[in-house]
């Protein structure tokens, strides 16, 4: 299978040079190089630049209102768990408006790929800013929300008890390929924050600025410690690869507790963490 | 199609009369007064008597005062009645907050704590009966204390009254608490201490015809409803007073092979039964208001992207919060007209517990042939309300989704069929990949900003009201004689309440639609002819199924009784409020 064969006829609306492309590419190599039949594929996405790209892929597509893909794609693997179901989105969508879904999404573990497309700006509504625009760009261009801190969505991610989180750029093909394939093969909810660049409504280099500050995991990284996770998504730099993958079966861990030998989760974690497929 | 009249003709002899009782029992928290209208009703129920019991609670929904009014009968009951026969009451002062609730007559049985002196409220009526005092409570040096349980021996009461025996009540007690059998037996000698008593006075006594009824809630009735109808997948947000919905259907779904989820919010849930009904699955939500307003942007969605969808919505009363556990019909406007843009959706109403199972039917059925969202107004004094009923024999046939195939050809939406709804396209269908999309879309569901493509697309999504309005035109109910010369139009749960108004008034006829959007409007007109003078009836402060008919229709002359809601509205009420020179004229 090509990814070509997962693709419409049609033609992307995106911006010439814009990150999306990308990613675009990477998701349906991986669901080629695993497989994946269009009619057994579903990909649903909110609103935004970054929401437009279920209608290029040749699925049972759902582009729905802008912060709501997480529901409805869990309403939909729920009653049709058989389906392999893919969330895509901007990081204003699912980091703004449809944030509160997200760590409930994440507690309930459904067999769900969520990809976020972070441009760290509202692109669709032309260029205000989102929870991840730097403060030193919200304040050298004048944007709304110069004293607020951005958000750190991976660490949110993590710190709900994500059982599956990657981080890629979107200039990086073999890499987002990757990381696409074993997000989507993970049996639990899974979760790849892209790094994207929008060329209309960020800085000139802004894509090169990101993979500056961006670095691939070591070969030793142990991808099972959840501490060692945490560790590595607090400093300002972009930690690539699989940030951090839960072992079939053992608990799901918050933030906090990690350093904490004693601590046992409660039965009720416990019980949502047995692989349900 | 069925038309569904209760209209006798105008030669027609008079039914027999039904004979009924109230029966009213009002405490503290912790009284378990719930308890007893529980374990009464399905005394009658299991004796054949029909019967209805609403429980009213103080401002909060858990603790303070309660009370329960019961009523049983010889004929199906969707109406608490207007007198109490039998109050049970074993604090005076918790009296005052069920006003309006509880009413004595001249031959009501009143019971009362031995040692309470406190002073019963004008508003409560007199009865001329003695009023019976038993000692409820246990007292040490003037202070209550803990001591036998004063539910059972108000139940004990109450039974000797009517004349059932001690047998009907450990069965009901050993059913209700099957798990706790020494539980039962702890509490018997209570029982029997008040039941043997000399002195109890007897009140008319009811004969059931011996088959043995169903006690069933409002609430329940939807869910089991949907069940029949073919829900498979169910997602929702605990609210007052609709989480009986999704309670229920936690318990029983998952056996027919269903799921649930409870969302994070409605917005979730709803949105989650979107997800679910695009999978092809029939699906359901179940809120109140301030879930209804979170779920507005969502059911936009549903229309737009033609996924079938069932939202029923339990009204309370008012704005914000408003008041949670009371009833009103005030969510009306935001069902028919609530969202942005131009969309269509179906709007049906619930009249009692053994409408509920059929309005489901019916709402499963527009929304799968039509592929749009359909609303069920429920409210709370129909969904809390525990209703007996005969038994169902749910219908065997399921509304079915037209589902997608090669020769259905290559467009989604088409346009150009003579029918509005174009077959569903079901994930896992080899070749039948689309993209659904709450953006305005083509035939083949890509996103346009093409204006002809937009009034074209309209054209189509509102070409299914007229196909429903067509299918649902006969969805009314008409009560009373066809030649009375005075009318009422209201809708939903004051079905109750006017199916006896117009049993003692036979100069008046009812009107209630089923369907409130399409709105039955031939029907209608039909049935107005001849009318001498017209009123509509409802609790709402705004008037807005008045408002509703006004944009539909002529009304001019018709009157409005409009209140905001809290109580349901007695037929003491609405007899004054009609005879009252009417306040001011509508204007049409
Ligand atoms: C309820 C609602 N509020 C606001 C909007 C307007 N809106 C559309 S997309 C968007 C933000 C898009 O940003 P992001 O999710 O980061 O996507 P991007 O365009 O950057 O890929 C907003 C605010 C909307 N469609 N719906
Ligand atoms: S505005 Fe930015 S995010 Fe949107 S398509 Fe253009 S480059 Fe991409
Ligand atoms: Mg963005």
């Amino acid at each position: 299978m090509k990814a070509k064969d997962l693709r419409t006829e049609l033609q992307p609306v995106w911006c010439t040079g814009c990150g999306d492309f990308g990613v675009l590419k990477g998701l349906t190599q991986a669901l080629a190089d695993l497989e994946v039949a269009p009619e057994k594929l579903a990909v649903i996405s909110g609103i935004g630049c970054s929401s437009r790209l279920p209608g290029y892929v040749k699925a049972y597509s759902f582009n729905t209102i802008h912060g709501r893909a997480l529901p409805i794609a869990t309403g939909l693997k729920t009653a049709r768990p058989e389906l392999t179901t893919v969330v895509v989105g901007g990081d204003g969508d699912g980091f703004s408006i449809g944030l509160g879904h997200l760590p409930h999404a994440i507690r309930r573990d459904v067999n769900l790929t969520y990809v976020v497309m972070d441009n760290g700006i509202y692109g669709l509504t032309k260029g205000q800013a989102s929870p991840t625009t730097e403060l030193e760009s919200k304040r050298s261009r004048g944007l709304g929300g110069s004293d607020e801190q951005p958000l750190n969505p991976v660490l949110l991610v993590l710190s709900s008890g994500c059982g599956f989180v990657a981080r890629t750029h979107a200039g990086n093909m073999p890499h987002m390929r990757e990381m696409f394939r074993q997000a989507i093969e993970y049996p639990g909810f899974s979760f790849v924050h892209v790094l994207a660049g929008c060329v209309t409504y960020q800085p000139r280099g802004y894509s090169d600025q990101l993979l500056q500050r961006s670095y691939e995991l070591p070969q030793e990284y142990d991808t099972t410690d959840a501490g060692a996770a945490i560790n590595a998504v607090r400093d300002g730099r972009f930690a690539l690869g699989v940030i951090y993958r839960r072992p079939l079966g053992a608990a799901a861990v918050a933030a906090g507790a990690t350093e904490d030998e004693d601590w046992t989760p409660p039965d009720a974690v416990l019980k949502q963490d047995l692989p349900t497929e | 199609m069925e038309t569904r009249t209760e209209v006798l003709p105008a030669n027609a002899a008079p039914e027999t009369p039904m004979r009924s009782l109230v029966i009213a029992i009002a405490g503290s928290g912790g009284d378990g007064v719930a308890l007893i209208g529980d374990l009464l009703l399905k005394m009658a129920a299991h004796q054949g008597l029909y019967g209805m019991l609403v429980q009213s609670y103080g401002p909060q929904i858990r603790g303070g005062e309660s009370a329960v009014v019961l009523r049983i009968g010889d004929r199906e009951i969707c109406y608490e009645g207007d007198d109490t026969d039998v109050l049970v009451c074993f604090k005076v002062s918790d009296l005052k907050r069920f006003r309006g609730s509880v009413h004595l007559h001249d031959d009501s049985l009143l019971v009362l704590e031995e040692k309470d002196e406190g002073v019963l409220p004008d508003w409560l009526g007199a009865t001329k009966r003695p009023v019976f005092r038993h000692p409820f409570a246990t007292f040490d040096g003037g202070v209550e204390v803990a001591g036998e349980p004063k539910n059972m021996m108000a139940l004990a009461l109450v039974c000797r009254a009517l004349g059932w025996p001690e047998s009907l009540a450990q069965q009901a007690l050993a059913e209700r608490f099957s798990h706790k059998p020494a539980l039962v037996e702890r509490n018997m000698p209570t029982f029997r201490k008040a039941f043997n008593l000399e002195n109890v006075p007897a009140i008319t006594k009811l004969i059931g015809h011996g088959v043995p009824l169903v006690v069933e809630t409002g609430n329940e009735a939807v869910a089991r409803g949907a069940m029949a109808a073919g829900l498979r997948f169910f997602a929702g947000y605990p609210i007052t007073p609709s989480s009986e919905v999704m309670e229920t259907l936690i318990d029983e779904l998952p056996a027919v092979g269903g799921r649930i989820v409870q969302a994070e919010d409605e917005i979730s849930a709803l949105g989650m039964v979107v997800g679910a009904s695009f999978g092809g699955v029939p699906s359901m939500t179940a809120t109140s208001g301030p879930g209804l307003s979170l779920m507005t942007e969502m059911m936009g969605l549903s229309s737009m992207a033609e996924i079938p969808t069932v939202i029923v919505d339990c009204q309370r009363a008012g704005p914000a919060t408003g008041m949670p556990s009371r009833t009103e019909q005030s969510d009306l406007y935001h069902a028919i007209y609530g969202g942005h843009g131009d969309f269509p959706r179906a709007v049906l109403g619930v009249f009692d517990v053994v409408h509920a199972r059929d309005v489901m039917f019916r709402a499963f059925e527009l929304a799968e042939n039509y592929q749009l969202p359909v609303l069920v107004l429920s409210d709370a004094y129909v969904a809390q309300r525990r209703q007996i009923r005969d038994g169902v024999t749910d219908r065997r046939d399921k509304p079915r989704r037209w589902r997608w195939t090669p020769e259905d050809g290559p467009a989604r939406f088409q346009l150009s069929g003579d029918h509005p709804v174009n077959a569903f396209r079901v994930p896992g269908t080899p070749g039948g990949t689309y993209m659904a999309a709450g953006i305005e879309h083509t035939e083949d569901g890509n996103p346009t900003a093409d204006a002809g493509m937009h009034q074209k697309m309209s054209e189509k999504r509102f070409a299914k009201l007229e196909g429903i309005a067509d299918d649902t035109r006969t969805w009314a109910r008409t009560l009373g004689k066809a030649d009375a010369t005075r009318g009422i139009v209201a809708w939903g749960s004051s079905y109750g309440m006017l199916r006896e108004w117009v049993a003692g008034n036979p100069e008046y006829r009812v009107f209630l639609p089923e369907i409130l959007h399409p709105f039955p409007l031939e029907a209608f007109e039909e049935w107005r002819k001849g009318l001498a003078e017209t009123t509509t009836v409802e609790l709402s402060f705004q008037g807005q199924f008045h408002r509703y008919l006004c944009s539909l229709t002529d009304m001019t002359a018709v009157r409005s009784i409009a209140r905001s809601g809290g109580l349901p509205m007695s037929m003491r009420e609405l007899g004054s409020l009609l005879a009252a020179p009417a306040a001011k004229k509508e204007k049409a």
